[in-house]
C-alpha cells in the first residue's frame, strides 16, 4: 500500500511536466498574444511592443519555458499579464467558490443518483424504470446552461426564494449557502443524470451474478442482499464515474458558474484563454492537474475499500 | 458460468442459436425496438434532407428535399419570427428556418455524436482494458497518460488539436474523441478490475488461456455493457461540445447548421425567441433517447450473463 | 428503498428551504418620487406620434422619527457588466469597454465630456478651458487647475491635493510606451509646470480644438492619475490599485465577480449621492436580465438586439436606454487580393449589398446605417445620407448594376474568397449577412470562426482579403488616419496598424486637414477624402452599433444620456437612488 502510495506521488511528476509542457507550448501556437489581448484594437503599435518586451514576449521561447519552470519548482505561480495580480492570490479567492460547488454538486449527483440507479435496476422494464430512464436522459440532454436558468426562473424569479446570481459574500454562511444552492442543485442534477445510468447498468450486472442469486436462495432479507453483496459490487464503476465527475467539475462547470455570475476556477481558465494570459493559463493548469491527479488517486484507493479483491 | 458453456459447445452451431436467442431478446425488448425505429428515423432525415444522391453525381446543386427551405436562405427582416404555419419552428437570429436548419443539421451532429465517441470509446476501453488486466508498469503508464488526457478540459484539447492539426470537422472529431477517452478508460479500467477478480477469469487463466483470449472472451464482454451506457451517456455532451470547439475555428463554419451552434446561437434570445434554442435541444434530446434505448437493448444482449 | 429516496428528498429539500429564508428590508424613507408616464403627442418629422414621456414627482414626506435612529443602509448601485472579469484601471491603458467604465468614475481630466453628452467639452480638473496662443510657431494651452483638488486616499499615500505636478506627470506617462497604450497620440507635445496650479501644453505643430481637446479630455490617454501613489506602488499594483480624483474611488476587486468603489466624500463638484458602486463582471446576458429582474441588480449591460429593447421596455418598471456613442461596422476590401484590386469589382460588392438587410440584423433603435467612414452622427467630418446620396455615392442595393459591373471586370460567375471572423455576434451577424447577400451575384465566401483575439490578430497579418471592422475612434482624424493612411498599412506600413485596405490615395488630405485651424476647411478636407474613399470603393461604412443600457427607473443617472464615450451611461456624483 505504501509502496504504492510513494510510486503514484512520484509519477505525478512526469504528469505534471507532460501537461504543463503541452499546455505552455500550445498557448504560444494560437494566434493572438497577451500584449494586443490586454492593450485593445486602439493602441498604437510602440506600446504593443512595448508591452511585449515588458512580458518576457520577445525572449527565446526556451528561456521563457525554463524560467516559467524554475518559478514553479519555487512554488511561484506569477503574476497575471494582464492584471498583473499575482495568482496565487486569485486562486485563492476564487478556489473556495469551485470547491464548494464541486462538493456540493457531488452530493446532490451521488445522493439523488445512485438510489435511483438502484431503484431503477431492481424495477428494469417496468413503468418507474422507463420513467426514470427517460427523465435522467432528458437530464443528459439539457445543457447545463438551459436548467440553470429554468432553475433560477423558478426558484429566484417565480418563487423568490433564493438569490439568482452571484457568488455570495464566503464570510457570511447564511448568503454563500443561499447563493450556492441553485448552482449546485443545477449541476447536481445533471450528474445525477449519468449517474443513475451506470448505477442502473452496474446493478443489472450484478444482480443477476450466482453470488448474489446464492444469496437470495439463502433467504437473505431482499435489503440486505440489494445493498450488502449486490451494490458492494456494483460500486467500483459508480466510484469511478463519481471520481471523473469531481475531474470534470472543478474545470468544466464554466457555463453554470457564467450562468449564476459565480467566480470559479473554470471560468479562470477560459478568461486566461480568452485574454491569453499564458501565466494564469499555465498556473491555472498547474492547479487543476494536482486536482485531477488527487481525485484519481483517492478514486483508485476507493476501489479496494469498496472491493476488497482488487489490491495495489 | 459461460466459461463452459461457450468454450464446448460446436462453433456454427453455438453461433446460429445465439444469433436467434440474441435477436429475440431484443426484439421483445419493446424500448430497444422504439430506440431502433427513432434511430432509424433520424437517419433517414439526415439521409433525405436534400436530393444530394440524384443531385451530386449529375454536378447540379442540392434542393432540399425533407427540409421545406433551404437552410442557408436568410429573411433578416422576419428574424426571430415565432412559429407558424410556413416556418414550423420559426426563424433563427438571421432569419433562417429552424426545421430545416435541424434537418440538415443532423448531418453534423449525428456524425460528431457517433463518431466522436466511437473513438474516445474505443480509445479508452483499449486504455482502460489493458491497464486493468496487465497492471504493474503497463498500467502505471497508461493510467497516468489518461491523467495528463484527464487534465485537458474540452476547450484547450480543442485548441492543442487546432494549433498542431488544423481546423476541420474530422479534427473536431479526433479533438472530442480524445476528450472523452479518459472518463471511458477509468470506468473501464475499474471494471476490468473488478472483473479481473472473478473467479471465471482465475480459472481461464489456469487452462492455460492466453491474455488476448482472456481479454477479448471474459473481460471485454463483461464491461461492454457499462461501456455502451457510458457511450450514450457521453453522446449528448459531443454534440454539444461541438458549438465550443466552432467558435474557436475547430469544426464547421458558418453558416453550416449544426445542432450544438444553433442551440449556442439561440441562448443570446433565450427569452425573446425561445424557439432558436429549444428545437434544436429537443432534436438533441430524442436523439439521445434513441442511442440510449438503443444501447440498452444492445446492452441486453451482448451481456454475458444476461444470455444465459 | 422507497422509503430512502423519501428521506433523502426531504432531507435535500430541508436543506435548500432552510437557506431561504429571507432578510426582511429596512426602509426609511422621508423623500418620495413618483415616476409618473405622461403621454403626449409629438409632431415628429411631419406625422404625430404618441411619446411616452417620464415626469418625476418629487413629494417630501413627513416621517416622525422613531426613538431609537435605525442606521442608513448605504446606497449602492449595483452595474452588471458582460465583461468576464477586469483588464486593469490604469486609465491609460484601458481600453475594454468595462474598464473604461471604471476609470471613468475614478479619475478626471482637464477637461470632460459633458456627462450623457459626448459631443461638448466642458472644464474639469482645469477652471476653463482655455484659448491657445501662438508662441514662436507653436501653440500654448494653458491649463489653470481648480484648488482642492484631492486625491484619493490609498494604503500607500494619504490624500493630498493634485496640483501642476500631478498633471504634468500623468501627460508624460501618457506620451510614454513603457507606460501607455495611447503614446502615439502625444508626439509632438509637451507639457511643462508653470506654477502648482498652472500647466502650459505646447504642441509643435498647432491644430484646432477638436483634434488637441480629446487628448487633455476623459478618455483614454487624457486621465490625469495620482502622482505620489502611482510611483509608491508601481505600475503593476496600480492596475488594481487606481487613485485618481474623481467621484469614486477604488474600494475592492474581487477577481471575475466585482469591483467594488465608494463615494469620495471630499469630491470638487459635492460628495456623491451614492454611497457606493458595485461594478459586477457578468458576461452572461439572461443572468444579467434575470439579476434585474429579480432586484439584484439597479443597471445592466443589456444586448444590441430591437426586440429584446422592446421586450424589456415593457416590464413593469424597467427602462432601457440605447444611446451613443455607437461603434461604426466598416468593410475594408484588401486593394492587393485580386479580385478586388479592380474598382469595378469592389463598387459591384457595394451596390449587391443592403445596409437594411445588415441592420435589420440588429433592430431600431439599437443600430443605426452610416453612409461614410467617419459616422455623421456623433463626429464633424462625416457624410450624411443626403450628402453622399447627391454624390451619387450611397451605392444602394442594385443587383443588376452589381452583376454588371462584375461582368465587365471579367467575373461574370463570381469567385470565391476565404476570410476569418471573430466569434462576437456584432462581427459574426455582419460576416455571415454578407456572405448571404453576396450569394446572389455569385461571390462565394468561405468564413472561419476564431476566438476574438485571433481574429485581431489575423486581420492585422493580413490575412482577409474583406476585413469587417467594428470600432469608435474619437475624431475623423484618428479614423482616416488609422484606416486610410499609408502609415497604417498592416504589416507593410511605417507604423503598421488597421489600414486594411493597403489604400495610400488620401494621405495629403489627411495631414493637411490634421495642420488647418479653421473648423469648416477642416471638416471639408475630412468629406473630400471620404468622398475619394466611397468613389474608389475602398471600404463600405455599414452601422454603428448603440449601447444598450437597462435599469430600474428608480436609478436617475442626474444627466441626460445621449452618448457617452466612456460606453456605459456614466455614473456621477449626481446619480442617485430614489425609491
Amino acid at each position: 500500500m505504501l509502496k504504492y502510495l510513494a510510486t503514484r506521488l512520484a509519477l505525478t511528476i512526469p504528469t505534471f511536466l507532460a501537461v504543463l509542457t503541452l499546455v505552455f507550448f500550445v498557448v504560444r501556437v494560437i494566434p493572438g498574444d497577451p500584449a494586443t489581448a490586454a492593450l485593445g484594437d486602439y493602441a498604437s503599435q510602440e506600446a504593443v511592443t512595448a508591452l511585449r518586451e515588458r512580458m518576457g514576449l520577445n525572449d527565446p521561447l526556451y528561456i521563457q519555458y525554463f524560467r516559467f519552470l524554475a518559478d514553479l519548482a519555487r512554488g511561484d505561480l506569477g503574476k497575471s499579464m494582464i492584471t498583473g495580480k499575482s495568482i496565487s492570490e486569485m486562486v485563492r479567492q476564487v478556489l473556495p467558490y469551485t470547491l464548494e460547488l464541486t462538493l456540493s454538486a457531488i452530493f446532490v449527483g451521488a445522493l439523488l443518483g445512485v438510489p435511483l440507479g438502484i431503484y431503477t435496476a431492481r424495477n428494469s422494464n417496468t413503468t418507474i424504470d422507463y420513467i426514470g430512464r427517460i427523465t435522467s436522459l432528458a437530464g443528459l440532454s439539457v445543457p447545463a446552461f438551459y436548467l440553470g436558468i429554468l432553475i433560477m426562473l423558478l426558484f429566484a424569479i417565480k418563487l423568490k426564494l433564493l438569490p439568482a446570481v452571484g457568488g455570495g459574500d464566503l464570510n457570511d454562511f447564511k448568503s454563500n449557502i443561499t447563493h450556492l444552492a441553485l448552482p449546485a442543485l443545477t449541476l447536481g442534477l445533471i450528474m445525477t443524470a449519468s449517474v443513475t445510468r451506470l448505477t442502473r447498468s452496474a446493478m443489472l450486472n450484478v444482480l443477476k451474478e450466482d453470488y448474489v442469486r446464492t444469496a437470495r436462495a439463502k433467504g437473505l432479507p431482499e435489503r440486505a442482499v440489494v445493498f450488502r453483496h449486490a451494490l458492494r459490487a456494483a460500486l467500483v464503476p459508480i466510484v469511478s464515474i463519481i471520481g471523473i465527475w469531481a475531474a470534470n467539475l472543478i474545470a468544466d462547470s464554466v457555463l453554470t458558474e457564467t450562468v449564476f455570475a459565480r467566480p470559479g476556477l473554470g471560468k479562470m481558465l477560459v478568461g486566461a484563454i480568452m485574454q491569453r494570459d499564458y501565466t494564469a493559463l499555465q498556473s491555472v493548469m498547474v492547479i487543476y492537474t494536482g486536482f485531477v491527479v488527487v481525485i484519481n488517486l483517492i478514486t483508485d484507493l476507493v476501489y479496494s475499500l469498496v472491493d476488497p479483491r482488487i489490491t495495489h | 458460468m459461460s466459461l463452459d458453456s461457450t468454450d464446448i459447445v460446436e462453433p456454427t452451431f453455438r453461433l446460429r442459436s445465439q444469433r436467434r436467442r440474441l435477436a429475440n431478446t431484443f426484439f421483445r425488448n419493446r424500448t430497444a425496438i422504439l430506440g431502433l425505429i427513432l434511430t432509424i428515423i433520424i437517419l433517414l432525415v439526415a439521409f433525405f434532407a436534400d436530393d444530394w444522391f440524384v443531385a451530386l453525381p449529375q454536378g447540379k446543386t442540392p434542393t432540399p428535399l425533407l427540409a421545406p427551405y433551404d437552410p442557408l436562405l436568410q429573411d433578416a427582416r422576419n428574424r426571430l419570427s415565432a412559429p407558424d404555419d410556413d416556418h414550423l419552428m420559426g426563424l433563427d437570429s438571421y432569419g433562417r428556418d429552424i426545421w430545416s436548419r435541424i434537418v440538415f443539421g443532423a448531418r453534423v451532429s449525428l456524425m460528431v455524436g457517433v463518431s466522436s465517441v466511437a473513438i474516445g470509446g474505443t480509445l479508452g476501453v483499449i486504455m482502460g482494458l489493458l491497464a486493468g488486466y496487465l497492471g504493474g508498469a503497463v498500467e502505471n503508464t497508461i493510467m497516468r497518460v489518461v491523467d495528463v488526457l484527464m487534465a485537458f478540459p474540452s476547450l484547450i484539447m480543442g485548441l492543442m488539436v487546432l494549433a498542431v492539426l488544423g481546423s476541420g470537422i474530422f479534427n473536431m472529431i479526433l479533438a472530442i474523441g480524445i476528450v472523452l477517452s479518459p472518463t471511458f478508460a477509468r470506468v473501464a479500467h475499474s471494471a476490468t478490475l473488478s472483473v479481473k477478480s472473478n473467479e471465471f477469469v482465475e480459472a481461464a487463466r489456469s487452462i492455460g488461456a492466453s491474455r488476448i483470449r482472456i481479454i477479448r472472451v471474459h473481460l471485454f464482454p463483461n464491461i461492454l455493457g457499462d461501456m455502451v451506457v457510458l457511450a450514450s451517456i457521453w453522446t449528448a455532451t459531443a454534440i454539444r461540445v461541438e458549438a465550443n470547439l466552432s467558435f474557436i475555428g475547430l469544426g464547421v463554419s458558418p453558416p453550416t447548421p449544426a445542432w450544438g451552434s444553433m442551440i449556442r446561437d439561440g441562448t443570446s434570445h433565450l427569452f425573446d425567441a425561445p424557439w432558436e434554442s429549444l428545437y434544436p435541444g429537443m432534436a438533441i434530446l430524442i436523439t439521445v433517447l434513441a442511442f440510449n434505448l438503443l444501447g440498452d437493448g444492445l446492452r441486453d444482449i451482448l451481456d454475458p450473463k444476461l444470455q444465459q | 428503498m422507497k422509503r430512502i429516496i423519501v428521506l433523502i428528498t426531504l432531507l435535500v429539500a430541508v436543506l435548500i428551504i432552510s437557506a431561504c429564508a429571507q432578510p426582511t428590508p429596512k426602509v426609511v424613507e422621508k423623500e418620495v418620487v413618483v415616476t409618473q408616464i405622461v403621454k403626449e403627442t409629438v409632431i415628429v418629422e411631419g406625422t404625430p406620434q404618441v411619446v411616452e414621456k417620464q415626469v418625476e414627482v418629487t413629494k417630501i414626506v413627513q416621517e416622525v422619527v422613531t426613538a431609537t435612529p435605525v442606521p442608513k443602509e448605504p446606497v449602492v448601485l449595483r452595474y452588471a457588466d458582460k465583461a468576464a472579469d477586469l483588464g486593469t484601471m490604469d486609465p491609460h491603458f484601458a481600453a475594454a469597454t468595462n474598464d473604461r467604465n471604471l476609470v471613468d468614475m475614478i479619475f478626471n481630466a482637464l477637461v470632460r465630456y459633458k456627462p450623457g453628452d459626448g459631443t461638448q467639452f466642458e472644464p474639469d480638473l482645469a477652471e476653463s478651458i482655455p484659448v491657445p496662443e501662438i508662441v514662436n510657431g507653436k501653440q500654448v494651452w494653458t491649463f489653470r487647475l481648480r484648488h482642492g483638488i484631492m486625491c484619493h486616499p490609498s494604503d500607500a499615500v494619504p490624500s493630498y491635493e493634485l496640483t501642476a505636478d500631478d498633471v504634468v506627470f500623468s501627460l508624460n506617462k501618457s506620451a510614454t510606451a513603457d507606460t501607455s497604450a495611447y503614446a502615439g497620440e502625444y508626439s509632438g507635445m509637451s507639457v511643462d509646470k508653470v506654477d502648482d496650479y498652472t500647466v502650459k501644453v505646447t504642441m509643435e505643430q498647432p491644430i484646432s480644438p477638436v483634434l488637441f481637446l480629446p487628448k487633455v479630455a476623459d478618455y483614454a490617454g487624457g486621465f490625469i492619475i495620482c502622482q505620489k501613489p502611482y510611483e509608491a506602488m508601481g505600475a503593476e499594483e496600480f492596475k488594481t490599485h487606481p487613485v485618481g480624483t474623481g467621484p469614486f474611488m477604488f474600494d475592492s476587486y474581487s477577481p471575475q465577480e466585482k469591483v467594488v468603489l465608494k463615494a469620495n466624500d471630499s469630491y470638487f463638484r459635492g460628495r456623491p449621492l451614492l454611497d457606493a458602486v458595485e461594478y459586477r463582471f457578468m458576461p452572461e446576458l439572461n443572468s444579467r436580465e434575470l439579476g434585474l429582474r429579480s432586484g439584484e441588480l439597479d443597471v445592466i449591460n443589456g444586448a444590441a438586439e430591437g426586440q429584446w429593447v422592446k421586450r424589456m421596455n415593457q416590464e413593469d418598471g424597467i427602462r432601457v436606454d440605447v444611446y451613443g456613442v455607437g461603434e461604426v461596422a466598416t468593410i475594408h476590401f484588401n486593394l492587393t487580393r485580386p479580385p478586388l484590386d479592380d474598382v469595378r469589382v469592389r463598387q459591384a460588392i457595394a451596390y449587391a449589398l443592403d445596409r437594411d438587410e445588415f441592420l435589420a440584423l440588429f433592430g431600431a433603435p439599437v443600430a443605426a446605417n452610416v453612409y461614410s467612414q467617419v459616422p455623421a452622427q456623433f463626429l464633424a467630418g462625416g457624410l450624411t445620407k443626403k450628402e453622399v446620396d447627391d454624390l451619387g455615392l450611397e451605392y444602394a442595393l442594385n443587383i443588376d448594376k452589381a452583376k454588371q459591373l462584375l461582368a465587365d471586370a471579367g467575373y461574370a460567375d463570381g469567385f470565391s474568397l476565404e476570410m476569418v471572423s471573430s466569434e462576437r455576434e456584432s462581427y459574426l451577424k455582419n460576416y455571415q449577412s454578407m456572405q448571404a447577400q453576396l450569394a446572389k451575384v455569385g461571390i462565394k465566401i468561405k468564413i472561419n470562426t476564431v476566438d476574438h483575439s485571433s481574429m485581431h490578430k489575423l486581420i492585422r497579418e493580413d490575412v482577409n482579403p474583406i476585413v469587417i471592422y467594428v470600432a469608435w475612434r474619437p475624431n475623423a482624424d484618428v479614423y482616416l488616419t488609422r484606416f486610410y493612411h499609408s502609415d497604417s498599412i498592416v504589416v507593410t506600413g511605417a507604423k503598421p496598424d488597421t489600414n486594411f485596405s493597403h489604400y495610400t490615395g488620401i494621405d495629403d488630405l489627411i495631414e493637411e486637414a490634421r495642420v488647418e485651424l479653421d473648423p469648416d476647411k477642416q471638416i471639408d478636407l475630412w468629406k473630400q477624402a471620404q468622398i475619394k474613399l466611397l468613389t474608389e470603393m475602398i471600404s463600405y461604412p455599414l452601422q454603428y452599433q448603440n449601447q444598450v443600457t437597462a435599469r430600474w427607473d428608480y436609478v436617475d443617472y442626474g444627466h441626460v444620456l445621449k452618448s457617452a464615450l466612456a460606453l456605459y451611461p456614466q455614473i456621477t456624483e449626481n446619480t442617485r437612488i430614489v425609491k
